[in-house]
C-alpha cells in the first residue's frame, strides 16, 4: 500500500502551497474515511509492534475504543499463543528479512477486550518511508465462516451417518440372521448336553466339546454386535494409513453375511502386493458395503447361478487403486443414468435414495473417481478409484 | 431299502449343524450332516430313507432350490425347514410347495425332535404304502389280458352274467378267470380287490401331507 499523501504531494507540485496543505488535508480525511468504510478491521502499526492507527471495524471487532489501541503493543488484541509467535515473526523479519507472514496472510485467533477469542484471517503489508517502517493489517472475522464450515461438516458427517444407518437396516435381517445362528446352537448345545449328561460318565466327552462350542458361540454373537457397532458409531473424519486387505477384512463378516442371508455367493479378488492408502477408514468401507449392498439387491432375484458377487481391488495405473464390485443382475437402465447419483433417487421400494449420492461424495472427498459401467456379459460393475499417496 | 433310517442335516452353519448332530446324538438318531445342499445331492442315494432337516437360507443353492430338486428326483423324504425370524413368507412358498414343516430358529429340542419324530413316521408309512403299491402291480402285471379285463369289471361291481355277456364269455369262464385275480392278487375278498385296484391307479408318490 502507498503512501496516498506521498502521492498528492507529488502530484500537486510546489507553486500552490495553500492548495497543497489542503489537498493534503483532503486526501487524509478521504483516507481515514476509506479505512472506516472497511468492512475488513485495519490497524498500522509501528516497527515495535505499536499500535498507530485503528479503523471502526477493527474497534468494532475488538471491542475496544481506537484511544484504548494506540500505542498498546499489538500482542493485546491477539490470542497468547498467536501473540508469542508475532513477537518472533516481526523480530525475525526484521532481522533476517524473510517473510513468515508479510505478504502472505494466515489464519490467527484475535482477542477481544473481553478476553475471548476468535479466529480471523490476516493480511500484513509493509510500508516504508524515510527510514520509518510501518504495518499494515487487514483482519476479517472469520466467526461466521467458521461457523458455516462446521455446519457444512457437521451436516455432512450427520448425512453419512444416517446412511450408514440406513445401510445397516438394510441389512438387518441379515444382521439378525447372523446373532440368531449362534443363540440357536447355543440353545441346541445346551439342550444336548442337558441330555448327554443324564447317560453319566459316557457323555462327558461330548459335554465338553459342547460348552466349548456354547462359548466360541457367544463370542460370535457379540462380535456380530460388535462390528455393528463399531461400523455405525458417530465419528468425526479421521484418515489413517491402512493396507487394503486388513481394510476389506474388517468388513467381511458384514459383507458376507449379507450375501449369505440372501443366497449369494461372494468372492473378494485382492491383487498382491498393493500399496498402503490413506483414508478415513470407516467411510470408505462405508462405502464399499455400500455397493454391495446395492449389488446383493441387483442380484438377490437372480437364478442360482447367476447369484455372484466379486469383490475386486487392484491397482489400476500408478499411485491408483481401483476397487470393483461386479454383479450379474439386470444391469442398470439406461434411463436412470442421469439421475442414479442424484441425492433421494431410488428405484427401491425400501431405499432412500442417499446410497450412491453419498458414496460419490465419498470418494471424490478422497481425490478418486465413482462410476459404473453395464457388464457386456449382464450385469453391472460399480467401480471407485482412491489415490495410493493419500493426502490428495 | 438297504439304508437305515437317518435324520439328514443340510445347514451350512458349522455351529448349528454340530450342535443339531449332539442333539439327535444325545437321542440316539441315526443322522447325517450336511453342510451345503449341493453336498447332500452329491451324496444322495434313492435308497435313503427318514427325513430331511433343511435350512432354508444358504449360499449357492439354497434350501427350497433343493426342495425342488429333490422333488424332480422323485425323492419324498419329508422335509422340515429351519428358517429364521423373517423367513416366515418363504417358509410358506416351502410348505406350498409340499414341505413337511417349518420350525424357526431358536427352536425348543423338544419341539424339533416332535416334528422329527412325527417325519419319521410319516416317510415309514409312506414307504410301506408306497411297498405295498409297488407288490400290488407287481402281481397285476401278472394278470393275462383277458383276466385284467375280468378284473376291471369285477371291481367296477358288475356281477358274473353281465360281465360274461359284455366279455363275450360263459358265465363259466368268468367264474374261473375271476378266481384266479383273486388267487393271483392275493385278494381274500372283493373289497381288498378294490382297495388294490385303487393303488394301481393312483399316481406314484403323491406326496401330500
Amino acid at each position: 500500500m502507498n503512501n496516498p499523501t506521498g502521492t498528492t504531494t507529488v502530484a500537486a507540485g510546489a507553486d500552490a502551497p495553500r492548495a497543497t496543505e489542503l489537498d493534503a488535508n483532503l486526501g487524509a480525511a478521504e483516507f481515514d474515511a476509506l479505512l472506516d468504510a472497511a468492512i475488513d478491521g485495519i490497524m498500522v502499526i509501528d516497527e515495535r509492534g505499536r499500535v498507530v492507527r485503528v479503523n471502526k471495524s477493527a474497534e468494532r471487532m475488538l471491542g475496544y475504543d481506537a484511544a484504548e489501541l494506540l500505542s498498546q503493543s499489538l500482542n493485546l488484541i491477539m490470542s497468547e499463543e498467536d501473540a508469542d509467535r508475532h513477537d518472533n515473526y516481526v523480530g525475525s523479519y526484521l532481522r533476517t528479512g524473510r517473510r513468515r507472514i508479510i505478504g502472505i496472510g494466515r489464519e490467527v485467533l484475535a482477542r477481544r477486550r473481553d478476553g475471548s477469542v476468535f479466529p480471523v484471517s490476516l493480511a500484513v503489508g509493509e510500508v516504508r518511508l524515510r527510514g520509518q517502517i510501518r504495518f499494515v493489517g487487514l483482519m476479517r472475522d472469520l466467526t461466521e465462516a467458521k461457523r458455516a464450515e462446521e455446519e457444512a461438516l457437521r451436516h455432512r458427517e450427520e448425512m453419512m451417518h444416517v446412511s450408514r444407518l440406513t445401510t445397516m437396516g438394510e441389512m438387518a435381517a441379515a444382521l439378525a440372521h447372523e446373532v440368531n445362528q449362534p443363540l440357536s446352537a447355543i440353545a441346541t448345545y445346551t439342550a444336548a448336553c442337558t441330555r448327554l449328561l443324564d447317560q453319566g460318565e459316557e457323555g462327558i466327552k461330548d459335554v465338553r466339546h459342547a460348552l466349548a462350542q456354547i462359548n466360541a458361540q457367544a463370542h460370535r454373537a457379540g462380535e456380530v454386535i460388535r462390528r455393528i457397532r463399531s461400523f455405525t458409531r458417530s465419528r468425526e473424519l479421521s484418515r489413517r494409513t491402512i493396507d487394503v486387505g486388513s481394510l476389506l477384512e474388517e468388513i467381511r463378516p458384514l459383507a458376507e453375511l449379507d450375501a449369505k442371508a440372501n443366497s449369494i455367493a461372494l468372492r473378494m479378488e485382492l491383487d498382491p502386493g498393493l500399496p498402503e492408502i490413506n483414508v478415513d477408514v470407516v467411510q470408505i468401507q462405508q462405502v464399499i458395503l455400500n455397493l454391495l449392498r446395492n449389488g446383493v439387491d441387483a442380484v438377490r432375484q437372480a437364478p442360482a447361478e447367476r447369484r455372484r458377487l466379486l469383490l475386486r481391488a487392484g491397482l489400476a495405473r500408478e499411485r491408483e487403486i481401483r476397487f470393483e464390485i461386479i454383479d450379474q443382475g439386470e444391469g442398470v437402465d439406461e434411463a436412470v443414468r442421469p439421475r442414479l447419483f442424484t441425492p433421494f433417487f431410488t428405484t427401491k421400494s425400501a431405499g432412500m435414495g442417499m446410497g450412491l449420492a453419498i458414496s460419490r461424495s465419498i470418494i471424490t472427498g478422497h481425490g478418486g473417481v465413482l462410476d459404473y459401467h453395464n457388464n457386456a456379459g449382464g450385469g453391472a460393475t460399480f467401480w471407485f478409484t482412491l489415490p495410493t499417496d493419500g493426502d490428495e | 431299502m438297504t439304508a437305515p433310517t437317518s435324520v439328514f442335516v443340510v445347514d451350512d452353519d458349522q455351529a448349528v449343524r454340530d450342535s443339531l448332530g449332539l442333539l439327535l446324538k444325545s437321542v440316539g438318531v441315526m443322522h447325517r450332516l450336511f453342510d451345503s445342499a449341493q453336498s447332500f445331492l452329491d451324496g444322495y442315494d434313492p435308497g435313503w430313507q427318514g427325513c430331511i432337516v433343511l435350512d432354508i437360507r444358504m449360499p449357492g443353492m439354497s434350501g427350497m432350490e433343493l426342495q425342488q430338486q429333490l422333488k424332480d428326483l422323485r425323492c419324498h423324504m419329508p422335509i422340515i425347514f429351519i428358517t429364521g425370524h423373517g423367513d416366515v413368507p418363504m417358509a410358506v412358498e416351502a410348505m406350498q410347495s409340499g414341505a413337511f414343516d417349518f420350525i424357526q430358529k431358536p427352536f425348543r429340542d423338544q419341539e424339533l425332535l416332535d416334528r422329527i419324530h412325527q417325519a419319521l413316521t410319516h416317510d415309514a408309512a409312506h414307504r410301506s404304502e408306497e411297498e405295498q403299491r409297488r407288490a400290488v402291480l407287481h402281481r397285476h402285471a401278472s394278470l393275462t389280458p383277458r383276466e385284467r379285463e375280468v378284473m376291471e369289471c369285477v371291481v367296477r361291481g358288475l356281477a358274473n352274467k353281465v360281465i360274461a355277456m359284455d366279455l363275450e364269455l360263459s358265465q363259466r369262464t368268468v367264474e374261473i378267470h375271476r378266481a384266479r385275480v383273486m388267487e393271483k392278487m392275493g385278494a381274500r375278498s372283493l373289497a381288498e380287490l378294490v382297495r388294490m385296484s385303487l393303488l394301481i391307479e393312483e399316481p406314484e408318490g403323491k406326496g401330500a401331507y
